[in-house]
């Protein structure tokens, strides 16, 4: 009995029992953490509600501080977001006329929209070179006959439509029967010529004033207008009156196929407008979100959207953007409301442009419609 | 030094070689194995035989029969659904060992099975010569019940005298559509406007002839189809041409590829029973010995090694000597003297 078993008894804080004490713990930080935001929101907030919140009402006021407390989308787990969100439905949107006017004035600083959306001869003029937006290298000097394509002027001004209504393709709008709503609205804008037809028109409406185009569209679904042309043309009669644009000084490949959409709707004898969206434009709108932390690739056509109706109109209302896999329900939906093809992946940074969108709308910038539309 | 030598030694007898061969060309360039006639002596020759011209009806049966044996220009002159099922290897006349299946997207966009109403009676082939101008044969050629025109000749109003207005078959290169339209990548309204002038003809194009006329022939179609023009688009048989590219061979015909007016002379020869042939004078001298443009409506000249025009019009004076076709050359005679 010369030497002892030296760990014996002396294992207090030994590996298996430090292990054991974190899971613990872990257990029951959860469970507190459950219990204490568990679904005592709604219960609290049920209780006392009397019809619709006001806009300044302090229920409303503690709400939006909820959501805003959220300062990165990875702070919180999305159901909690989720949660937060749907709370809020309850209180009724207005918009912040300081807050909005200042986000508005930063835009113009930034973008201006009312001049430099569009390539038109007036911001372009023949003989200069225009740069592309991520084809560091690629520049396309401005010749006569691409001269020809642009509008004299910008066709819309600062503020121009009181109400404006963007339609995402989120499968969030789907039964949203929404339709009438969005027709009501001055002026819609649609993105990636996505389908209107009965199927859907009680849900995302019909009226369409400007609709955007993908060129990748062009080129998978319509050989890139090198073959058939009366297809794409028929597509695009579904959306009377409404205006095309097309990222075509994007990068090199879209040039071309761009441009043909313009001399197809020519041969048709087509009145509709086609417009380009200018490069320099869409580098500072992404710079801009860069600042306010949407970090991707590439951003989403409806941001580009959005931005651009935050200056041409009074009043946003977002339909359709929802980039999570679950409505704020957590019931599943599809991706988009007419398919459920998902985009490349690393490509948009969807889920952070909408938690961008929560914040805005909490701000009263603009109004993010994601329930049924009564 | 031995391999010195060796090195010397072969390269003087390289020289000697090379020394030899030129001669030989030289031999050849002076003394060649067949000769053409000059072009005054096939004017002289044109003038002498003069305006008779007496039809020929065995000729034309002989023909008919030779043509029908070796190429089958009612059953192959285009691809069709019937000649060209689906996954049928149509393989180039124009390229070395290349050659297109016809999948789903192309297999739609072939006529059912000949078109044309057989037997013709009347056909007129008309060329792009220089010679066509004022010539005053417009009436002539209208007459005709199958005309045939090539590579999308112009028939704008100072041309209708001398040219006629009705077409029933126009051949059209896709080089053409390259050159004048742009491939049709960018706008198509000016090619769909051109071709308005054609009515309701049959455009006649060897899209499987070469490599990279195949997809302008196929936007050519889309264009059409697109702006639902009443045009019906053939696409030429590349079998056939070969076939018929054989046929002129053995009869002394030497060129990389026969002109289009060729093939559709041989065309009309197989198809009809009275071929007249209009335009076809690849001199530049008339008859008149005043200088001749290439075409009725320009003067650009070919490549000048891909057509053989001149063996070409002999065979063809050949077959109007023995009355198996017409062939005019410079003035049409007013109506009251054709009848």
């Amino acid at each position: 009995m010369a030497y002892a078993d030296p760990s014996s008894g002396r294992d207090l804080l030994g590996n298996r029992s430090l292990c054991f004490i974190f899971i613990c713990a872990f257990g029951l930080v959860t469970l507190l953490q459950q219990i204490l935001y568990g679904k005592n929101y709604i219960k609290r907030y049920l209780e006392n509600y009397d019809g619709s919140f006001e806009y300044n009402s302090t229920a409303c006021r503690e709400l939006r501080q909820e959501i805003m407390d959220v300062k990165v989308l990875t702070m919180v787990k999305s159901s909690e977001l989720f949660e937060r969100w749907r709370n809020l439905q309850v209180c009724r949107w207005e918009q912040n006329k300081e807050e909005t006017s200042n986000f508005k004035m930063s835009l113009s600083r930034c973008c201006n929209a009312p001049s430099f959306l569009f390539t038109t001869k007036r911001n372009t003029p023949a003989g200069t070179k225009l740069r592309y937006e991520v084809d560091a290298n690629g520049i396309l000097p401005i010749t006569n006959e691409i001269f020809k394509m642009f509008p004299d002027d910008m066709p819309y001004s600062k503020s121009q439509f009181k109400k404006c209504a963007v339609i995402g393709n989120g499968g969030i709008i789907k039964n949203s029967k929404c339709g009438k709503e969005i027709d009501s609205a001055d002026f819609v804008f649609r993105c990636n010529i996505p389908p209107i037809n009965e199927k859907y028109t009680v849900d995302v409406g019909s009226k369409t004033d400007l609709v955007t185009i993908n060129p990748s569209i062009i080129t998978e679904r319509f050989q890139k207008l090198e073959k058939w042309r009366r297809p794409f043309y028929e597509v695009l009669q579904n959306y009377d009156n409404s205006s095309v644009v097309l990222p075509a000084f994007y990068n090199t490949r879209n040039t071309d196929v761009s441009f043909r959409v313009k001399y197809m709707l020519d041969d048709f004898d087509s009145q509709r407008n086609v417009f380009f969206f200018h490069p320099q434009y869409l580098l500072n709108v992404q710079r801009f979100w860069t600042v306010q932390g949407v970090r991707a690739k590439r951003l989403s056509s409806g941001l580009m959207l959005v931005t651009a109706a935050l200056e041409l109109c009074e009043e946003v209302h977002l339909y359709g953007f929802w980039a999570f896999s679950v409505n704020p329900s957590g019931i599943f939906i599809t991706h988009h409301y007419y398919d459920n093809v998902k985009p490349r992946p690393g490509f948009h940074a969807m889920p952070h442009e909408i938690f961008n969108f929560i914040h805005m709308h909490t701000r009263g910038i603009i109004n993010v419609h994601t329930g049924q539309c009564t | 030094m031995p391999v010195c030598m060796l090195v010397r030694c072969c390269r003087a007898k390289l020289s000697v070689w090379a020394a030899l061969c030129v001669l030989v060309l030289c031999w050849f360039y002076v003394f060649p194995g067949y000769r053409l006639p000059a072009d005054k002596e096939i004017a002289e020759e044109v003038l002498r035989h003069g305006e008779a011209w007496r039809k020929n009806q065995t000729g034309i049966d002989l023909y008919r029969k030779l043509l029908t044996e070796c190429c089958d220009p009612r059953r192959m002159f285009a691809v069709t659904k019937e000649n060209s099922p689906l996954g049928k290897v149509l393989w180039y006349d124009g390229e070395f060992y290349y050659s297109h299946t016809v999948n789903n997207e192309t297999y739609q966009l072939f006529v059912q099975d000949n078109p044309l109403t057989l037997p013709l009676k009347k056909c007129a082939v008309v060329g792009n010569g220089g010679i066509l101008r004022h010539s005053k044969c417009g009436k002539d050629i209208d007459q005709a019940d199958f005309i045939m025109r090539c590579n999308l000749p112009p028939l704008s109003k100072e041309y209708v005298e001398d040219v006629g207005t009705i077409t029933h078959l126009v051949t059209a290169n896709p080089s053409i559509i390259e050159k004048r339209f742009q491939n049709l990548l960018w706008s198509r309204k000016d090619f769909v406007d051109s071709m308005k002038v054609y009515g309701s003809s049959y455009i006649y194009m060897p899209a499987f002839s070469m490599k990279p006329g195949t997809d302008p022939s196929l936007r050519a179609y889309y264009a059409l189809a697109d702006s639902s023009s009443n045009l019906t688009m053939l696409f030429a048989n590349p079998e056939f041409l070969h076939m018929v590219g054989k046929f002129w061979k053995a009869r002394n015909v030497h060129a990389r590829r026969l002109s289009t007016g060729l093939f559709l002379v041989s065309l009309a020869l197989g198809l009809c029973e009275e071929v007249t042939v209009y335009g076809f004078w690849p001199f530049s001298v008339g008859l008149d010995e005043q200088p001749v443009s290439h075409h009725y409506y320009d003067n650009i000249l070919p490549y000048k090694w891909v057509h053989a025009m001149p063996e070409e019009f002999v065979q063809l004076w050949h077959l109007h000597k023995s009355g198996t076709l017409r062939m005019r050359v410079g003035r049409c005679p007013s109506q009251d003297g054709v009848s």
